[in-house]
């Protein structure tokens, strides 16, 4: 059996991040790291634009990090109506330092209690649903 | 100094009017031919000598499909630059290089939008070229990717929601004066804006350009032929596009500064290349996607730092004629209308000429800045010949 994102695969910008859905697909968080030089290469990449290399190596790393910046979206635009019935909702951008400060995007799951800039998040992996176009995602969680 | 400063001129300027969105009475190509014939009439300009046409982003009235219509003799040069928004200052840049290089005499650039031809604005300039990061988490639109930068320049660099109304108050007084501004009569007060509805934290709905059918259009040719032109030409003196390394398509990893508009080094690069620089401008069109990156823009340019903001960006110090940076004179993407930015460069031109509805007195240098928060953006600097 395929991927679910697979399947309903969404082309556009650069695209050479499907080893980050099939690990979360998996239950894995993972970012990539370049099999040369060692740089977290984030967004994923095609090629190492340090040192050249063309490998990496899918790491898994603790989803735990802070909130570098945050909007609170209180319309539902075209292209992510599925969640119309969420408004108003909050997607974060986590910085993780295990990733020598790569940021991921990620809805906010549970409390908004203490969502603040520099707040501590740790992630959470959901399964594809409609509501992420079929994709898995990894929701953050304010960590008190 | 480039060898571009000053080797060409904006001699001609063009737009229809500004329509609510969708509602355009005759589709996208018609109203760039209309645009680009109006072009050509203000410079006194032969409309079948045009032989070069730039535009940016997502623009689908190319040279092909506008030529035969405008009954052009020779087409010699036609470009896109890449990437949305950012590029408005950097096709000054494109259409120089192409009469510099003997490429073209007469350089035609424009923007043309009408949802009938089309669909929605925010989705069209998006190219169908978003993440799936984006979009797996809920974020599809400009506003609310910008949205994550502003959020910060706000809350962390300390950016005060009064600068964004000052922006915003600025924006639609000078569209009072202008009578071709779809804004125009959109009184601003404290309480319409304070209520305006929230659409993705920080920006509320005036916090955001608008989305308009329309088209404008400039005309470009080399500081030679402009001599001889009707209208007192508008120099261009640098308009660098790019990026540093840590920029570009980065999904919200823009290192090594985020919460402005990427435009630090350009800016950098536009003074270098001028020999001016943040405090001999006379007067700025700061394209505003959303205020708060125009913002990002004007600090980025060095007007001022994210400390300075509040006390910089104030009603009085952002209008025209007698503040210390009179901003957006048309209007602005906020009042005037939004078409990709494109009635942004018109209006720089006006300030030189001595005919904006809200002229900066003796006006001698305009920017024009390019799409804050763009993967890549651009900026252009204006200026009479005493600034050659």
């Amino acid at each position: 059996m395929g991927y679910s994102f697979e399947q309903y695969k969404m082309t556009g910008a650069i695209g050479a991040d499907d080893e980050y859905w099939r690990g979360l697909e998996d239950g894995v968080f993972k970012l990539p790291l370049c099999s040369s030089c060692k740089s977290w290469t984030w967004p994923a990449h095609h090629r190492c634009g340090k040192c050249g290399s063309w490998e990496f190596d899918w790491q898994e790393i603790e989803p735990l990090g802070k909130v570098f910046t945050y909007t609170r979206t209180h319309y539902a635009f075209d292209r992510v109506l599925e969640r119309k019935d969420d408004v108003p909702y909050v997607t974060v951008v986590a910085e993780l330092p295990e990733a020598d400060g790569a940021r991921v995007m990620g809805v906010l799951d549970g409390s908004e209690a203490g969502l603040a800039i520099g707040a501590t998040v740790r992630g959470r992996i959901l399964p594809p649903s409609p509501k992420t176009k079929h994709y898995p995602s990894i929701v953050w969680e304010l960590v008190d | 100094m480039s060898k571009m400063r000053g080797a060409t001129a904006v001699v001609g300027i063009g737009q229809t009017p500004y329509y609510k969105r969708g509602t355009s009475p005759e589709p996208e190509l018609k109203l760039a031919l209309r645009a680009i014939t109006a072009a050509a009439e203000d410079a006194g300009i032969d409309v079948r000598d045009i032989d070069g046409f730039v535009s940016y982003a997502s623009e689908r009235s190319d040279a092909s499909k506008v030529m035969p219509a405008l009954g052009t003799r020779e087409c010699r040069f036609t470009s896109l630059v890449w990437f949305h928004g950012g590029a408005l200052p950097a096709t000054l840049n494109l259409a120089s290089m192409a009469i510099m290089a003997g490429q073209a005499d007469c350089v035609a650039v424009y923007r043309s939008m009408a949802e009938g031809s089309s669909q929605r604005l925010r989705v069209m300039v998006a190219q169908d070229d978003t993440s799936a990061q984006y979009l797996v988490n809920g974020l599809d639109s400009p506003a609310q990717i910008l949205a994550l930068r502003s959020q910060r320049l706000m809350e962390y660099h300390g950016v005060p929601r009064s600068a964004l109304k000052a922006t915003t108050q600025a924006s639609y007084y000078h569209a009072r004066n202008n009578p071709h501004a779809y804004g125009r009569n959109l009184d601003v007060s404290d309480e319409v804006y304070d209520n305006a509805r929230i659409i993705s934290e920080p920006y509320r709905l005036l916090d955001c350009s608008r989305e308009n059918d329309g088209a404008a259009c400039i005309l470009v040719v080399s500081a030679e032929r402009a001599k001889d032109l009707r209208q007192k030409p508008a120099y261009i003196l640098s308009a660098p596009m790019g990026t540093m390394e840590g920029g570009g398509a980065l999904e919200e990893n823009w290192r090594p500064y985020y919460a402005t508009a990427g435009q630090r080094e350009l800016a950098d690069r536009l003074w270098r290349e001028s020999g001016y620089g943040p405090k001999d401008v006379d007067v700025a069109q700061i394209y505003m996607n959303m205020n708060a990156m125009g913002i990002g823009s004007m600090i980025d340019h060095g007007f001022f730092t994210a400390e300075e903001a509040e006390t910089f960006c104030t009603f009085e110090n952002l209008i025209a004629p007698s503040g210390t940076l009179p901003i957006n004179t048309s209007g602005g993407d906020l009042g005037e209308g939004f078409i990709h930015g494109m009635g942004l460069i018109p209006e720089a031109v006006r300030q030189i000429r001595g005919t904006s509805p809200n002229q900066v007195p003796e006006a001698k240098l305009s920017l024009v800045t390019g799409g804050p928060g763009d993967l890549m953006s651009s900026t252009a600097l204006l200026g009479s010949e005493e600034t050659l």
